[in-house]
């Protein structure tokens, strides 16, 4: 590097950019070429087949292209802009929730008001998108825009409006076709009419976003010397960010969620040799549209027939993850997550006393939603006869709820320590969302597993995304903010995998939908004394291991000074925490947050001794599922909310609180 | 060969459900109330007049099944993959029926009354024939003859628009449900619809299986690679899809689109038994005879 320094940098880096931009330029040009080539020929009597093949060319074929070459610069710029604006590296429709946001406007809109769908599916759209980045952001502005905080914030609206649209889509039944293709972004084209509507949009968001050159290139200072320099600092961020949304949500209404292209077109364009706001503005685009040209080709060039191999959506989704991990090194966050973890608001004094009033509150809870439910006649105490009727329904669901949710609060406790991080959890760190992936693999592989099959493909997933994720984390000493952006990455490459097979429209879509989102109406004794079992079995061990969560929050130097050896307490402490993911993500769904909710409030209860603290997130988790489970069999009777869902519309709000408040968390 | 037991059980059979149809004013009163989780088997049971009384997802039921109606009085249980027990356990069934689909509620449902289990959708089995076999047996289980007749009937109908569709342009048919302006789904041989197209004597256009249902969304290029074929649309579909689908360029340049070879039928439950085969029969020989004459 060193030595390259002294060489005549600009021309170095106009030569690298030419490169690659003839690189790019030949192997789009080689793909379509190879599309034209091998395109599936029309059957039957040669002249009809001749007509078709000529109008497949021109308003199929054709307006695919365009609309891939279209649409991954809209993605780009938006991407760039986004970056630019939030200061922040990896920010993009996705990251930030726009698609996400996007996506459950339009399913909501077709679900409920076809009429206003149907009116504008663009200001839909936009408006989904704008109300997702707006809360995103509203989470992270006390933080100054932290690009960590903004990365998970971003990503848990997104699990929370993806879940929405999941519901929705098994409410409506296996008819929901067009929101499955929908949800992982396919490009087909019947006509030009995407193009034209979106080619003028792409344009016009080009062309104001040179007129925006000079105050972009200001906002990337900070904010002081920005505001020196007599720019408007509010409105001009403001109208950028409109900008980028209204992009990336045009995009998500022509042709659904594309996933990360905005993320990876800038982060190349600049690997390529483009510095400069405008080198990048320009580069970002041109880079957007060649690599989503390229995955298209790619998709259509390996399906058979007419048919793609997956929905390009999905397939550029798969860059997102590993784009991810490339970045990190990149991101500094400027307002430390980890630094006040341990900050504990005030102090109980009685500690077992209030662990004894948990746990009544817990006992008292059971036995209301053990009694307690609507029947066809309006409420009832269940009692006699049909209390021990329906003992059997009501039971192992709770048992299941509350047990998951005891192993949430427990793994959620094991990863806060650990990382010394207060807002790690499964579902932040990735681990949830790695089970998925398993049970992904495990449905490929099998067709129908049966329930211990899955279980334990899970188990496995969601082991495989922790210790990726502690490898990748072990190489920059396992620093608190580090981890939460690998587990962002991993997340999103698991999710890509699982979006791959839920697009398949069949019935292994149904059951990966199903569990997401996380229902436990169908638990009965396996899956109550799975809860049971592993609730004692994983517990147990930990508090043999006081020790080791006491000293590891204080950080790998301090842990090790005092004689502990930090790795291997890690992995052990990894592999209990994997295990209780994945058994509760079984049962009640990746999505729940209890992991986070649970030990978050123990904390904020006034518990300080690790032990305390676990039996109260463990005490809490429980309480925290039954009551979400009693409600989602209630809340619409004789319909039932998934579980997990609900939670996680609980949980959602509970981190919009955490985050909203001024004092560190 | 095997005509002749047949016949000796079937005229038995028939004699018995004489029988039955006799007194069946007085069997209506303790009729067994039955319950179930599988729509198939759903519209089964309203077809041969059994009393259901709660079963899944009747709203949606009501707009993609259409037929046979649901009487008020059955409770509705919720969604299939989510039912709710309590409802079903308030409703008091004598019997469940269950299908495959649902095995993991029969441990749970047998706390509620016996279950049943019958399975129409099987990987590598005729839809047709295990859809008869049901029938009949429910039929039989409830001692009402009208599953008997409900399978004959539908017979002599397919066996007549068999001689009706021998006469027409035995093009072959493609049976698809849209699903957005640029994918459907298709219903191979091994489908419901496709074993009904092969009892009236239609080929059908998709020529791969497509695992008793419909395939994976395919893309609307694939129409142009059958271009001899009648296309019949099933619905439901998006509204806003139909209308960017048949504006299109490449819509109107298909060969079935300019020589009028397109019937839009009635909605039905693509994982039906017998009463959605009959529809779709009756909604097909309706629609090609109706586009043949104008």
């Amino acid at each position: 590097m060193s030595a390259m320094v002294n060489l005549p940098m600009p021309m170095r880096r106009l030569r690298t950019s030419l490169l690659a931009a003839v690189l790019f330029g030949i192997a789009c040009a080689g793909a379509f070429a190879l599309l034209l080539m091998l395109r599936p020929r029309v059957p039957g009597d040669v002249a009809a087949a001749e007509v078709l093949d000529t109008v497949l060319l021109w308003n199929s074929l054709m307006p695919r292209a365009a609309i891939a070459l279209i649409c991954g610069a809209a993605l780009g710029l938006a991407g760039v802009l986004l970056q630019r604006v939030l200061r922040n590296p990896i920010a993009d429709a996705s990251t930030l929730g726009i698609a996400s946001g996007a996506q459950l406007a339009l399913t909501l809109g077709l679900s409920f008001s076809p009429l206003l769908a149907d009116f504008s599916r663009e200001l839909v759209a936009f408006a989904g998108g704008f109300i997702a980045v707006a809360i995103v952001l509203a989470l992270s502005w006390r933080r100054g825009l932290d690009p960590v905080t903004i990365a998970i914030s971003g990503m848990i609206v997104s699990l929370i409006a993806a879940s929405l649209s999941v519901t929705l889509v098994l409410a409506r039944g296996e008819y929901a076709l067009s929101i499955h293709i929908w949800g992982a972004g396919a490009l087909n084209q019947q006509d030009w009419n995407g193009v034209i509507s979106l080619a003028p949009r792409l344009a016009i968001g080009g062309a104001v976003a040179f007129l925006l050159l000079r105050p972009l290139n200001v906002l990337a200072l900070d904010d002081s010397s920005a505001r020196s320099l007599g720019v408007a600092l509010h409105s001009a961020r403001f109208g950028i960010l409109v900008l980028a949304v209204w992009l990336s949500a045009s995009v998500t209404a022509t042709v659904g969620i594309i996933g990360f292209v905005g993320l990876a077109a800038p982060a190349i364009a600049r690997l390529c040799g483009a510095r400069t706001t405008g080198h990048v503005i320009v580069a970002a685009p041109l880079t957007g549209a060649a690599i989503l040209f390229l995955a298209d080709c790619l998709t259509q060039l390996l399906g058979s027939g007419f048919s793609d191999l997956v929905p390009t959506g999905a397939a550029t989704a798969l860059l997102g993850g590993p784009l991810l991990l490339v970045l990190l090194p990149g991101v500094r966050s400027f307002s430390d997550v980890t630094a006040n973890a341990d900050a504990v608001l005030r102090h109980l004094r009685r500690p077992i006393a209030a662990l004894a009033t948990l746990a009544f509150s817990l006992t008292l809870v059971l036995a209301v939603v053990l009694i307690l439910g609507p029947t066809d006649d309006g409420w009832d105490l269940a009692g006699g006869t049909l209390f021990t009727d329906l003992l059997p329904f009501r039971l192992p669901r709770i048992i299941a709820a509350g047990g998951a949710g005891a192993m949430l609060g427990a793994a959620g406790f094991i990863m806060q320590r650990v990382t010394g991080n207060p807002i790690a959890s499964p579902e932040v760190l990735g681990v949830s969302t790695g089970g998925g992936a398993g049970l992904t693999m495990a449905l490929m592989l099998f067709g129908f597993p049966s329930p211990p099959v899955m279980l334990f493909s899970m188990a496995l997933g969601a082991l495989a995304a922790f210790l990726v994720m502690i490898a990748i984390a072990a190489r920059s000493v396992f620093s608190g903010e580090r981890l939460l952006l690998a587990g962002i990455a991993i997340s999103a490459f698991s999710m890509a995998i699982v979006s791959m097979v839920l697009a398949q429209g069949d019935m292994r879509s149904y059951i990966l939908l199903t569990w997401i989102s996380g229902s436990t109406n169908r638990a009965g004794s396996f899956e109550a004394w799975t809860a049971l079992i592993s609730l004692i079995v994983l517990t147990a061990p930990l508090f043999l291991m006081m020790r080791w969560l006491s000293i590891l929050p204080l950080g790998p130097n301090l842990s090790r000074s005092v004689g502990l050896r930090v790795l291997p307490s890690r992995l052990l402490l990894a592999v209990i925490a994997a295990l209780m993911t994945a058994i509760s993500s079984f049962l009640v769904g990746p999505l729940s947050l209890t992991g986070l909710i649970a030990p978050h409030l123990a904390r904020l209860i006034g518990f300080q001794k690790p032990y305390h603290q676990l039996v109260a997130a463990i005490l809490i988790g429980a309480g925290v599922l039954m009551v979400a489970d009693w409600l989602s069999r209630i809340i619409i009777y004789p319909y039932q909310v998934p579980v997990g869902l609900f939670a996680a519309l609980i949980g959602g709000p509970y981190l919009l609180w955490l985050f909203g408040r001024k004092t560190s968390i | 060969m095997s005509g002749v037991p047949q016949l000796t059980r079937r005229t038995m059979l028939s004699g018995t459900a004489a029988l039955f149809a006799a007194t069946s004013v007085r069997a209506q009163a303790t009729a067994p109330r039955v319950a179930t989780l599988d729509w198939a088997l759903l519209e089964t049971l309203l077809a041969i007049g059994a009393n259901v009384v709660a079963a899944t997802e009747l709203r949606q039921f009501a707009q993609i099944a259409v037929k046979p109606e649901v009487p008020e009085t059955t409770v509705d249980l919720g969604l299939r993959g989510t039912p709710n027990f309590e409802a079903l356990r308030f409703s008091r069934p004598n019997l469940i029926f269950n299908s495959n689909f649902y095995t993991w509620a029969d441990d749970l449902m047998g706390r509620i009354a016996p279950v049943e289990s019958h399975a129409i959708y099987k990987l590598g089995e005729s839809p047709y024939a295990l859809a008869e076999r049901v029938t009949l047996a429910i039929g039989e289980r409830l001692r009402l003859p009208a599953g008997r007749r409900l399978i004959e009937d539908l017979s002599v109908r397919l066996d007549r628009y068999r001689l009706r569709f021998a006469e027409s342009d035995r093009r072959p048919v493609l049976p698809i449900n849209l699903g957005d302006a640029r994918h459907y789904r298709v219903f191979g041989s091994d489908s419901m619809f496709g074993e009904v197209l092969n009892r009236v004597g239609l080929a059908n256009a998709w020529t791969g299986a497509t695992s008793y249902s419909a395939t994976a969304p395919v893309g609307i290029e694939t129409l142009a690679s059958m271009p001899d074929a009648w296309i019949v649309l099933i619905p439901p579909h998006p509204a806003d899809a139909y209308r960017a689908l048949t504006g299109s360029a490449f819509w109107k340049a298909l060969p079935a689109v300019r020589e009028d070879r397109v019937v839009t039928i009635g909605s039905i439950n693509p994982y039906g038994a017998l009463p959605a085969a009959s529809r779709f029969a009756d909604f097909l020989a309706e629609g090609l005879i109706r586009v043949r004459n104008g």
